[in-house]
């Protein structure tokens, strides 16, 4: 477990690998840990960081700054402590959407986009989230749980409910349907996510040179811990650079262990 | 889809309003002081710009002025963002041709529909 302090708030990070530097950012049921056997993966070419959001995981509870923009801000602050100007960026649903705030923001600083189970408008996002205590959500979420879901319950139970709550609040009038991609933009949905609905194909206006989207048909709203080598043999093409309108999902392959 | 120019030297309002109508599908360019805003209000060629009355050196109500004198500026409609409590100022300030003013602290939620209305009544009184 690493940290650093971010006006005078600590923030919990982790990281793993050598290369270009990518950083992940987690969403609303938990912490960067559902990020650790990508990071594990991905950690083979690249530099890889991931870090809680202030009011969740083992980061500071500020609740104060738990809208999103505060969220843009944090992943600012986090990339100025640690020396990164340019990074890929991938975020799953609120991290999604941080990720892409910052791309917009900085457009400089931004590789690439990848973006998972992200809201593309304000009503995509299921209203369970702010109801129901986010260990509730989170058991109904896999038809089959991941070997360390203990593990990722745990993280979840501590999150701060107002974290999820007023993040959320801050996103009305969202629309990211017509939105210009800040950067090459990859954005990956479970066709059966109910938590995060994912967009109508048909109803996205981006340009397809820089955008894409692929769905995965029997896939839910955690796609990286339910086809994980699926999910991550296509997240390595992405960010290698390759064509976006040649990436597909791939059957499964397995890194060669000693 | 509008252009929007934001011009405030308070960085965290700043990128609160710029985050908000990005996300809201609106294209937005940002000044941190009034002389950066009134180049980018001739670079970027906005619909709409949001304009903090109290900024240093430049206020908003200089920065409106300069921009009614300008040929390539006068015909973007301004609103002014400023304090409550201020109101008597901001009707003053109204009469150097701005169209409305949102007084801060503002609603993220309610900011985006404000802007988009402003821009739809702005067009329309622009159109015969």
């Amino acid at each position: 477990m690493s940290a650093v302090v971010i006006d005078g708030h600590l923030v919990h990070y982790e990281t793993l690998g050598r290369g270009r530097p990518v950083v992940f950012l987690h969403g609303w049921l938990g912490s960067w840990r559902y990020w650790m056997e990508t990071m594990d993966e991905m950690s083979i070419h690249y530099r890889t960081y991931a870090f809680d959001f202030w009011g969740f995981g083992d980061s500071a509870k500020v609740a104060e700054r738990y809208t999103v923009p505060h969220l843009v801000q944090q992943l600012e602050a986090f990339l100025d402590a640690l020396g990164i100007w340019k990074c890929d960026l991938v975020g799953h649903a609120l991290g999604g959407l941080v990720a892409l705030g910052f791309g917009l923001r900085w457009p400089q600083r931004v590789g690439q986009v990848a973006t998972v189970s992200l809201p593309f408008t304000e009503d995509a996002i299921t209203p369970r989230l702010t109801k129901v205590n986010p260990t509730g959500v989170l058991d109904k979420v896999f038809r089959q749980r991941p070997l360390d879901y203990a593990a990722l319950r745990a993280e979840a139970e501590r999150a701060d409910v107002q974290a999820i709550g007023r993040s959320i609040a801050s996103l009305k009038g969202l629309d990211l349907r017509g939105q210009k991609p800040p950067a090459r933009w990859l954005a990956i949905h479970g066709e059966k996510d109910d938590i995060v609905r994912p967009p109508e194909p048909g109803s996205l206006r981006q340009d397809a040179s820089r955008f894409r989207l692929i769905l995965f048909d029997q896939g839910r709203h955690f796609p990286m811990l339910e086809e994980t080598s699926k999910f991550n043999r296509l997240l390595k093409d992405f960010l290698a650079g390759d064509d976006l309108a040649s990436l597909q999902i791939k059957e499964e392959w397995r890194r060669r262990t000693h | 889809m509008g252009k929007i120019l934001v011009v405030e030297d308070d960085r965290d309002i700043r990128e609160l309003i710029a985050f908000t109508l990005r996300f809201a599908g609106l294209e937005v360019e940002t000044a941190s002081s009034g002389m950066e805003g009134l180049e980018k209000a001739r670079t970027f060629q906005p619909d709409l710009i949001l304009l903090d009355v109290r900024m240093p050196k430049m206020t908003g109500f200089e920065v409106c002025e300069r921009l009614k004198q300008d040929g390539q500026t006068a015909h973007i409609p301004v609103v002014f963002l400023s304090a409550r409590g201020q109101e008597a100022e901001i009707r003053e300030g109204m009469s150097l041709g701005a169209v409305d003013y949102i007084l801060k602290p503002f609603s993220p939620d309610e900011l985006p529909g404000r802007v988009r209305d402003i821009l739809k009544r702005s067009k329309g009184a622009k159109s015969p």
